[in-house]
């Protein structure tokens, strides 16, 4: 999952950004309006947390022209403003969700994760795929109920790829969804991240569930329909 | 609590009852004289139709009583009564009205006529006149003053009619003052509160006014001439308090919202360090430091200004070298200037002032770090010294970019900042609020204009120290 945090404190810039990435996201940041908004509108991201009292473009402007350009990612507006006009106001411009300064990280963080449930068109928490079982509020994954050790990233890999289970999902939309960016994208870090969690879903002989379309990307479902797999 | 309604209708009714009653009074006594004047000429007729019909003869005292007048004298349903007495007292002559009985009379003098009431001989009230007088020798003409005994006349006659109308004229009287004090209590009643409804729609008004609520204006166009100052005070009054509501309801926002993003940030450090205690490094305590720092510079600010709210800042009256002052404050934004480029222009002339050298320290210190922090680099800002007209001017200029006139008039608001965005750092906008409270306190003045080729342009001025 893939979040766009726009706001000006550096000092907030960072304590998100560190909790959304130890969290297991993929975090940008923006520290103005015009920056905030040049890049919702270059990447796809899961989720952009907007603070309204912005340098150089306001936050409900920036989220009023995301909307006007056809943008649907969910805005989670992050603000010092706390009346319920200026609430209403934030909600009517296009805002899924208000969360008022200052916050519990906690809150933050399952906000942002209800956010990213919604993205997929879903609300429960537990994804099965076959005999995998991921809880996304535990970040828990059991496969025959024996529980799966994975790194915050190799989880966000499977999260992602369970959300969108039985689609194909390709390498660039990994790399958009999953990785910030930091991550150079010439790199085979997907392929690599792919295999990784292979090793780990497979362990014990259990029949693979991440199948490989040459060509087109990646999808995670019981049996590949017509695919062939490695 | 006073009604006006309820006391003016009091005292008018209190004045109108004392009017009407002195009114009433008046043409009741009036009346009753007139009456008994008639009545008292009726008795004196009487007495001259007696006088006049009494002879005196050989054998004694004749009343010629064949007269039609005599008819009310008679014994059957008598209502007039004479009785002629000698000066000894003794009865000569009385009418059959009388029958045996005296008809008493008064203890005055009878050297003229007399009137009085009394009780008749059947009980009845009556009025009596009495007077002395000379029977005639023949008919026509009184006998010679020599031989004339002069005789007592008394004439009565039955007053019952004459009460009956005085009574009747005291009830007719009260009934019309009685009926004049209701007409007046209702029409009183109702002129007031037709003449006192624009005061009661005032009052109404008034009432439905709160705090949210301070947009209302009285309209003044259909009002009495005598509410329309009050009114017009009042609608002045109005915009002064909805301005000064605004302004607090803003600054107690611009407070809030300035609280809640130091307080977010430390609260998201501390979460942070607890929850991944690997993330936390000497950075993050230095945010922590750097957070507390600014909202203790925010409090203190905030402190400053509420003590000057409450008139509590004392400023000292010295005399300071200005220019030296001047240097002294410019010294700590030296550094910083250097480093952003920034070409400075003096032009100080030396001169003493009578300030508190705390207070101008602190207003030129922020006039400075505004214009250092505030001027793009490579800038150049001007700071001029000037006496005119035997006051001291320190003109701190620079060059601002995207700054309206409309923006110089907030300058001095609490929290004003052009830029609506909080981004932390030093510059809370209260700085300049501090500045101007400052200079106030010692007497002086800051203004802020902006002048030509765009610059910003603040004037301290203050007087000069002889």
């Amino acid at each position: 999952m893939r979040v766009l945090i726009v706001e000006d404190s550096p000092r907030l810039q960072r304590t998100i950004g560190t909790a959304l990435r130890k969290s297991g996201y993929a975090v940008d940041v923006a520290g103005d309006g015009e920056e905030g908004l040049w890049m919702a509108e270059s990447h796809d991201y899961d989720v952009i947390i907007l603070d309204i009292m912005l340098p150089k473009r306001d936050g409900l402007a920036v989220l009023g022209d995301l909307r006007q350009h056809g943008k649907s990612t969910h805005v989670l507006l992050l603000t010092a403003r706390d009346t319920v006009p200026d609430r209403v106001r934030g909600l009517r411009a296009g805002a899924d969700d208000y969360l008022i300064k200052p916050f519990a990280l906690d809150e933050l963080l399952a906000r942002v994760e209800s956010l990213c449930r919604r993205a997929y068109g879903t609300k429960q928490a537990l994804i099965t795929v076959s005999d995998l079982e991921i809880d996304t509020l535990g970040r828990r994954v059991r496969r025959r109920g024996r529980e799966i050790e994975l790194s915050a990233r190799e989880y966000l890999l499977l999260e992602y790829l369970a959300r969108r289970r039985g689609q194909v999902v390709s390498r660039a939309e990994v790399e958009e969804h999953i990785y910030d960016e930091q991550v150079d994208p010439m790199s085979n870090v997907v392929d690599s991240a792919i295999c990784c969690l292979r090793k780990k879903l497979a362990v014990g002989g259990d029949s693979p569930l991440i199948h490989t379309r040459r060509g087109l990307g990646y999808a995670l479902e019981e049996v590949p329909a017509g695919a062939v797999s490695s | 609590m006073i009604s006006i309604r309820r006391q003016l209708t009091r005292e008018l009714l209190a004045a109108f009852l004392l009017l009407l009653g002195g009114a009433l009074a008046a043409l009741y006594f009036a009346a009753r004289d007139e009456i008994i004047e008639q009545f008292d000429d009726a008795l004196r007729a009487k007495a001259a139709a007696i006088s006049s019909l009494t002879f005196q003869e050989e054998t004694g005292l004749r009343v010629d009583a064949s007269d039609q007048l005599f008819r009310s004298f008679g014994r059957e349903h008598p209502r007039d009564f004479f009785e002629i007495r000698a000066d000894n007292g003794h009865a000569l002559a009385r009418s059959p009205s009388l029958a045996d009985a005296d008809l008493p009379l008064p203890n005055k003098s009878l050297d003229r006529p007399r009137f009085w009431n009394l009780d008749l001989p059947d009980g009845r009230p009556g009025r009596a006149m009495a007077l002395k007088f000379t029977p005639m020798q023949e008919e026509g003409e009184p006998r010679a003053n020599a031989a004339r005994p002069q005789l007592d006349l008394v004439v009565a006659s039955d007053s019952e009619p004459l009460v009956e109308a005085l009574t009747e004229l005291l009830i007719i009287g009260a009934a019309c003052g009685a009926l004049g004090v209701g007409a007046t209590a209702w029409l009183v009643s109702r002129v007031l509160r037709r003449g006192l409804q624009p005061l009661a729609r005032l009052g109404e008004q008034t009432a439905r006014i709160n705090a949210d609520s301070l947009t209302t204006r009285f309209p003044t166009g259909d009002l009495p001439a005598e509410l329309q100052p009050i009114v017009s005070r009042f609608n002045e009054l109005l915009a002064r308090l909805e301005i000064s509501f605004e302004r607090e309801r803003r600054f107690s926002a611009d407070l809030a919202h300035e609280l809640r993003t130091p307080l977010a940030e430390l609260r998201s450090l501390a979460e942070c360090a607890l929850k991944w205690p690997e993330s936390r490094d000497r950075a993050t305590d230095e945010e922590v430091l750097a957070a507390a720092t600014q909202m203790q510079m925010m409090v203190t600010s905030l402190l400053a200004l509420a003590r000057g709210d409450q008139h509590q800042l004392v400023a000292g009256a010295v005399p300071v070298n200005l220019f030296e002052l001047a240097t002294e404050a410019w010294h700590p934004h030296a550094a910083r200037a250097g480093q952003r480029e920034l070409k400075v222009r003096w032009a100080l002339a030396p001169v003493t002032v009578a300030a508190d050298p705390a207070l101008l320290r602190s207003v030129m210190g922020n006039l400075f770090e505004n214009a250092v922090d505030y001027t793009a680099t490579g800038g150049e800002i001007e700071i001029r010294l000037e006496v005119i007209a035997g006051s001291a001017r320190l003109r701190v200029a620079n060059p601002v970019e995207n700054l309206q006139a409309g923006d110089v008039a907030k300058m001095f608001d609490r929290f004003w900042r052009k830029e609506e965005a909080r981004s932390g750092g030093k510059h809370f906008g209260l700085g300049l609020s501090l500045a101007r409270m400052f200079a106030e306190a010692m007497g002086w003045t800051l203004t802020a204009e902006l002048a030509a080729r765009g610059r910003l342009e603040f004037t301290l001025a203050g007087p000069v120290r002889e």
